[in-house]
Formats: structure tokens, C-alpha cells, sequence
């Protein structure tokens, strides 16, 4: 199994699309802080505009902890897009280019050969996080420093300075446990469908979809709780006033179940599927 | 001679509407308070509106007479417009009468009741209705209403009978409903629109212990 991870592992270093990834992960970091260097200060006007009424204001709001936030909602959509994408590749990259079948011919077990697939793409996942993370803690702090994080979920939330890097810190890890779910569901449809770019299409529909149901209320709160489109929101539950820790971290424990469930189908899948 | 005694006591009537006395408690009060001529302090706040969550928060402010009080913080801090004012120099700021209205009992304390009206138009202030402690010589709870910022409710305590400043103030204000536009809204935020048009108007809340005084006197 190690030398299959490392084979895999040196596979995603080599590969150009994985500084793709890094580089787009970069230039939308870069288009939110030039967006709130030039219009920071009108966009959180416009939110504070009726309270502006009744209320001063001392200090800025327009900080590297909002930057965080904003770049934390790039989980939405733009990030796990850019993933999937990049991990599903890792298969059906190997399907198109026929590399698949002459690593079968050697003496490599299927199911070793794609569990090290969802091992590496978890690894990489977490790494891109890592660096989304670092380089916008770097470039968010350099540039707007530190200060009270504003958030508005249900009701006008601000978090002192040292709470709110707390909190950004744990939702970039709750965000993480989101994109491995993402991912790993990634290479499963890449299992189910080996062509790359309908591969991509299922992917970005699933994100769309995803994203849809997180508001449908299925009419039972035990449902509601199971259903994994209303568990990719984790992360900014970590921003409401009071944290619900039991449903943060019963809804982490449900995405990680969801993903072995996903390994566990793609493994057998692949194990019983031609591979031609 | 009949019409020359009622000329006479109409001027007398005329001269005392227009020349109604200030009451004489509200001056000692005043000339308390007019004897701070600055000081500073230190606020702990807590904001209590419905729909804002806030931790705890501290401030700076100094006061110099004539001027507004001014605020500064290390933090962000919001704080409401009105009712911050507790030195009382807005009321005091225009001419102004005052109309007696009793007497009334609040937490143990007899405070008469006064309505302070302004008679210059430049004032902001409506009326005030003040609850005055004519023992201590000070106020104890105001009800202001604004030309244009509405109304509010201060309700202040004292460290010792002989503080002219309070070192606890309560403000209670009245506040319009938040309006979020839909795109700054998390992506899974419940909107109950009969909710929303029952809280048009709420009530907000700001609780301020005030400490670390430094007082200067004439």
C-alpha cells in the first residue's frame, strides 16, 4: 500500500493541474481582498446602513478577520468545484491515458489501488485547505490587520478579534472535513463514469444540488439532521452567537460516515467493474 | 377705573406666563453639574438589542464642558446616538421651563417629578421628563423625546450620595428592525417575514458601569 501511496502521492506533485488548483485558489483569494481594498468600506455600509441611524461607530470592521470570512465562503462553491475537479482527475486521467491497465498488470490490488486514490485525494485536500488557509491568514492580516469580526446569520453576530481567528480557524477545519466529502464523492463518480468531463458535469451539478437542498426542509428535524446536504454548512455554524457544539460535531461525525460510505461504494464498484 | 384694574392684572398674568420661574431643585441640580467643568472615565457596555449579539465591550470617554461627550476604544464599539448624554448638558444646553408634576416614589427614593420644555427652536431636545433626587441634588432617571432621533430613557446610579456622575447608567431606546440585504445573509438563513414585520420597531438596551473617574472641578 505505501509504495502505491507514494507513487500516487509524487503522480500529484508532478502534475501541472495541481498548481492549477493552488493558482486559482490564490487569484480568487487575491479578487476578494482587492474587492474589499476598493469597496470594502461601501459594501459594509450598505450593511450597517439602517443601524448607521441610531447608532456611531468606532473602529473598523473592514479587517483581516472579515477577509477571512468572506474567503471562507468560497467553501460554497468556487473551492470545492476547483477540487473535484483537480481528484477526480487523478482516475480519469488514468482511464483516458490508459495508464490503468498497465498498473493492473502489475501486482497491484484494485481495491489497494483505489483506496490509495481516496487516501491521496484526502491528503491533497487537506493540504489545499492548508494553503488557502496560511496564504490568507498572510495576505488578510498583512494587508486589513486584525480586528472585531461582523457575521449575519439569524441575528447580527461580532466576534472580538481572538474569538473570531478561533472561530475561522475551527470552520477552515470543519470546511475541510466538508471538502473531503466533496472529493472523495469526486472520485467516486469518476469510478461510476471514467470519462473526465462528464465526470465534471456530475460534480458541479452535485455542488449545484447540494447547495439547493441545504434549504429544503424535509419536513422531520431527525431527516434534516441526517441529510448530507444540510451537513456542508458546518463551518459557518462555527459564526452563530452561541455555538451549538454537539450539532457541529455530530454533523462533522455524519460527513466523515458519509465519506467512508462513498469510499467503501467506489471501492467495491471499481474492485467489481471492468476496468477497460 | 374697572377696565384699568383688569389691564393691569392682565399685564400681571401676561408677565408671569412669560416669566415662568425655573424650578428651583432643577438649579441646584444644574449648578451641581455645571461645576464639572471636564472628566473622563472608563465604560463597560453591554448592548442588548434583539436582533444584535455583542460581547462586552470598553471604551474611553471625556467630557469637557460645552462640548459633546467624545468616545475611543482600542475595539470596535457601536454605541446608540442618543442617551450617552448622562451629564445632562444637552437639556441644559437651550432656555428652557420647567412644569412641576409631583411627586413619585421609585425604589425607595421620593423624586419629584419635573417636564423640561425648551424654548429655543435650536434645541433638538422635545421635552424631558426628569425624576430628581432633591436630596442628593441630582437625577436619577430622565425621559427625553428628540425632534428627530425619538426617544429614550435613562435610568442612572451613584456610588455615594455626595457622586454629581453616576457609575452605572441604563439606556433604553427605541430601534428600527435591521434591514440585511438578502446577499450578506448565511447561505442556510431562515427568513420569517410575519416575524419580521412583528419587530418593526424593538427596543434596545445599553447597560454602561462607569469607572476610573478623573474629575475636574471649578
Amino acid at each position: 500500500m505505501m509504495p502505491l501511496l507514494y507513487a500516487e502521492l509524487v503522480k500529484i506533485i508532478k502534475q501541472s493541474k495541481t498548481y492549477y488548483a493552488l493558482g486559482a485558489i490564490v487569484l480568487i483569494e487575491l479578487l476578494i481582498l482587492l474587492i474589499a481594498y476598493y469597496q470594502g468600506s461601501t459594501i459594509l455600509d450598505l450593511l450597517l446602513d439602517s443601524l448607521k441611524q441610531s447608532f456611531y461607530f468606532e473602529g473598523t470592521l473592514l479587517n483581516g478577520n472579515l477577509i477571512m470570512y468572506i474567503v471562507l465562503n468560497s467553501l460554497w462553491f468556487n473551492v470545492p468545484l476547483i477540487l473535484m475537479i483537480i481528484t477526480s482527475g487523478f482516475l480519469t486521467d488514468e482511464y483516458k491515458d490508459g495508464t490503468l491497465q498497465t498498473v493492473m498488470l502489475q501486482a497491484v490490488k484494485k481495491k489497494q489501488f483505489i483506496l490509495a486514490k481516496y487516501v491521496v485525494a484526502i491528503l491533497f485536500t487537506v493540504a489545499v485547505m492548508a494553503f488557502m488557509m496560511l496564504t490568507t491568514f498572510a495576505l488578510a492580516y498583512a494587508i486589513f490587520g486584525k480586528g472585531d469580526l461582523i457575521v449575519y446569520i439569524g441575528t447580527l453576530n461580532f466576534f472580538e478579534s481572538d474569538e473570531a481567528f478561533r472561530r475561522i480557524c475551527l470552520s477552515f477545519i470543519s470546511g475541510a472535513i466538508a471538502m473531503v466529502f466533496y472529493n472523495i464523492a469526486g472520485i467516486t463518480f469518476a469510478i461510476f463514469i471514467k470519462e473526465s468531463s462528464k465526470t465534471w458535469i456530475v460534480a458541479a451539478l452535485f455542488l449545484v444540488v447540494t447547495n439547493l437542498l441545504l434549504k429544503v426542509d424535509l419536513g422531520s428535524s431527525k431527516l434534516n439532521t441526517l441529510f448530507f446536504p444540510k451537513l456542508v454548512d458546518t463551518w459557518q455554524q462555527l459564526f452563530v452567537y452561541e455555538v451549538d457544539w454537539i450539532r457541529i460535531l455530530s454533523n462533522n461525525v455524519l460527513l466523515v460516515l458519509y465519506s467512508m460510505f462513498m469510499i467503501i461504494l467506489g471501492t467495491y464498484v471499481f474492485d467489481k467493474k471492468d476496468i477497460g | 377705573m374697572n377696565r384699568f384694574v383688569f389691564v393691569l392684572f392682565f399685564l400681571w398674568s401676561a408677565k408671569a406666563a412669560f416669566t415662568q420661574e425655573i424650578d428651583a431643585d432643577l438649579l441646584a441640580v444644574k449648578k451641581k453639574i455645571d461645576a464639572v467643568q471636564q472628566f473622563s472615565a472608563t465604560v463597560i457596555f453591554d448592548l442588548e438589542v434583539p436582533f444584535i449579539r455583542m460581547p462586552t465591550k470598553s471604551a474611553k470617554i471625556s467630557y469637557a464642558r460645552g462640548e459633546k461627550m467624545q468616545f475611543s476604544s482600542s475595539d470596535f464599539v457601536m454605541l446608540p446616538k442618543r442617551g450617552l448624554d448622562f451629564s445632562m448638558s444637552e437639556i441644559f444646553e437651550y432656555p428652557f421651563i420647567t412644569v412641576e408634576r409631583g411627586i413619585k416614589k421609585k425604589d425607595g427614593l421620593l423624586l419629584k417629578v419635573l417636564n423640561v420644555i425648551p424654548t429655543d427652536t435650536r434645541s433638538d431636545l422635545a421635552m424631558a421628563t426628569l425624576y430628581m433626587d432633591t436630596k442628593a441634588n441630582r437625577i436619577v432617571e430622565s425621559e427625553i423625546n428628540t425632534r428627530k432621533d425619538g426617544s429614550y430613557v435613562l435610568s442612572m446610579q451613584y456610588a455615594s450620595e455626595r457622586d454629581i456622575l453616576p457609575n452605572y447608567v441604563e439606556t433604553t431606546f427605541a430601534i428600527e428592525r435591521l434591514k440585511i440585504p438578502f446577499n450578506f445573509m448565511g447561505k442556510d438563513t431562515q427568513i420569517d417575514r410575519k416575524k419580521m414585520k412583528e419587530t418593526e420597531t424593538k427596543t434596545g438596551k445599553i447597560k454602561m458601569q462607569i469607572k476610573d473617574y478623573s474629575v475636574k472641578k471649578d
